[in-house]
């Protein structure tokens, strides 16, 4: 259920740090359960929090709009708003020479719209990327492509969401929190991407949340960054943000070149670390 | 003794009742407008064990050669009242584009939760969780009031749908739902 006003956190104050804490970001009341909201707007569309953020991140820099290099794939309704499936393709072959280096996933309406970056190597061999997001009201969800020449590339998708009448999410096994979990799912091919699953088990509470049972607020409390790396050499880092669903989940691919660890060095919002990691081959 | 006064006050409130029941009442109604011709499941079993017999609507929708447009409201739940006022207000608008489907009404309440919901189909009858599984439906984690699901004559879903009803409280996003825009 909707909560019904918002407390100063480390969301706002992430929001201050990208410099959009200056919009009128009305109470949760009010942008739950929306429906009724504009309906004929369009996937490539551009948006007023957009616009703030295009000059927060990238100053005058040139973006290309469009699917050419790098699509986004998400749908129009998801299943629930707080964990909606997105997907990065990238339309470019992951060469020393010409790499995807950067990127930035974003969500425009959120309380903190940059969701994630991602530092990327050649390693990744094909810069695809799926994870889950809470999308808080209907927004843009937009992918922007940094390559290794320069150049910007942009994506997006209007994704609708809203409340209803739910239970509050499983917070009965706090003892797991941060357990790091690696699956790959087919056989590692040597020399060529291999898929690979990488889940970490925690809350990322917004800190927005109301505990139905104390009548306070849960606090804010995150996965701030994941390091990835194959046989000593980085896979890629990802600085994170609670826009990412409860176990943040990324499915990436990396190439092997022999046998070696997957492994992933975890920091959450109250410094703690984790890791996780596995043998392949 | 009651005073004249009080006795036409009586009389005005209960002529009002009788007069415009369906103004008064209308916008507190549970469950699918009349205007759909929905057809109407009570769960059978106690609160333990709600279960919600598909069947009968199954075989109906084959007969008719409708799709199924099925509805799952909660009478204590207060964004099923929001959406069923929105059907409500804009029958005369929607309700040609609802003659394809048949509307199925599964009157549950908050109290029914996903261990308690159970859908039956046939011969089979699974927890909320298992159905929802059986489906492919990626609404099996948790259960919201109202939950609304899209099938074809043999029990396909025919898209994913939204926890919820919030994003398609408007005509247009709608006719969105009806047309199966994704």
């Amino acid at each position: 259920m909707p909560s019904p006003m918002k407390p100063l956190t480390d969301c706002r104050r992430r929001a201050f740090m990208l410099g959009v804490g200056a919009l009128p970001l009305t109470p949760l009341s009010s942008r739950a359960a929306i429906g009724g909201l504009p309906s004929n707007t369009g996937h490539a569309d551009l948006s007023p929090e957009w616009e703030l953020l295009r000059g927060r991140l990238f100053g005058t820099q040139p973006i290309t709009a469009g699917a050419d290099r790098v699509q986004l794939i998400a749908p129009l309704r998801a299943a629930y708003g707080a964990s909606v499936p997105v997907k990065i393709v990238s339309k470019l072959a992951q060469t020393p020479e010409l790499h995807v280096r950067r990127i930035h996933l974003l969500v425009d309406k959120n309380p903190s719209p940059l969701a994630a970056t991602l530092e990327l190597t050649p390693e990744v061999g094909q810069a695809d990327f799926e994870t889950r997001l809470r999308v808080d009201e209907y927004s843009h969800v937009r992918v922007v492509s940094e390559l290794s020449n320069g150049e910007l590339h942009m994506d997006s998708r209007f994704v609708k969401t809203s409340g209803g009448c739910s239970a509050p999410p499983n917070r009965d096994s706090p003892e797991l929190i941060g357990r790091t979990i690696f699956k790959l799912p087919g056989p590692p091919k040597m020399g060529a991407p291999t898929t690979a699953d990488l889940t970490v088990v925690h809350p990322n509470d917004t800190g927005f949340e109301l505990n139905n049972v104390t009548v306070m607020y849960i606090p804010s409390y995150f996965v701030r960054t994941i390091a990835v790396s194959f046989a000593g050499r980085k896979i890629f880092d990802a600085d994170l943000d609670f826009s990412l669903s409860e176990n943040p989940t990324w499915r990436f691919n990396f190439v092997p070149h022999g046998p070696g660890e997957l492994r992933a060095e975890v920091v959450d919002s109250k410094e703690r670390h984790f890791t996780g990691s596995l043998k392949v081959g | 003794m009651m005073s004249l006064h009080r006795r036409r006050r009586l009389l005005g409130c209960v002529c009002c009742v009788a007069i415009f029941p369906p103004l008064g009442r209308a916008e507190e109604a549970r469950g699918i407008p009349p205007a759909y011709a929905p057809l109407v499941v009570e769960p059978s079993g106690g609160p333990e064990r709600a279960e919600f017999d598909l069947g009968p609507a199954l075989a109906r929708a084959q007969r008719e050669n409708k799709r199924l447009y099925v509805y799952l409201g909660a009478s204590d739940c207060p964004y099923c009242r929001r959406y069923e006022n929105f059907l409500r207000k804009n029958a005369a608008e929607l309700g040609p584009h609802f003659k394809p489907w048949l509307v199925v009404d599964l009157h549950s309440s908050l109290a029914t939760n996903a261990q308690r919901l159970f859908i039956r189909v046939g011969g089979k009858s699974q927890p909320y969780t298992e159905f929802q599984r059986s489906i492919g439906d990626e609404r099996s984690r948790m259960l919201v009031y109202p939950t609304v699901w899209l099938f074809d004559p043999q029990l396909k879903p025919l898209m994913q749908m939204p926890a919820g009803t919030g994003t398609f409280e408007t005509v247009e996003e709608q006719l969105e739902i009806l047309q199966l825009v994704q």
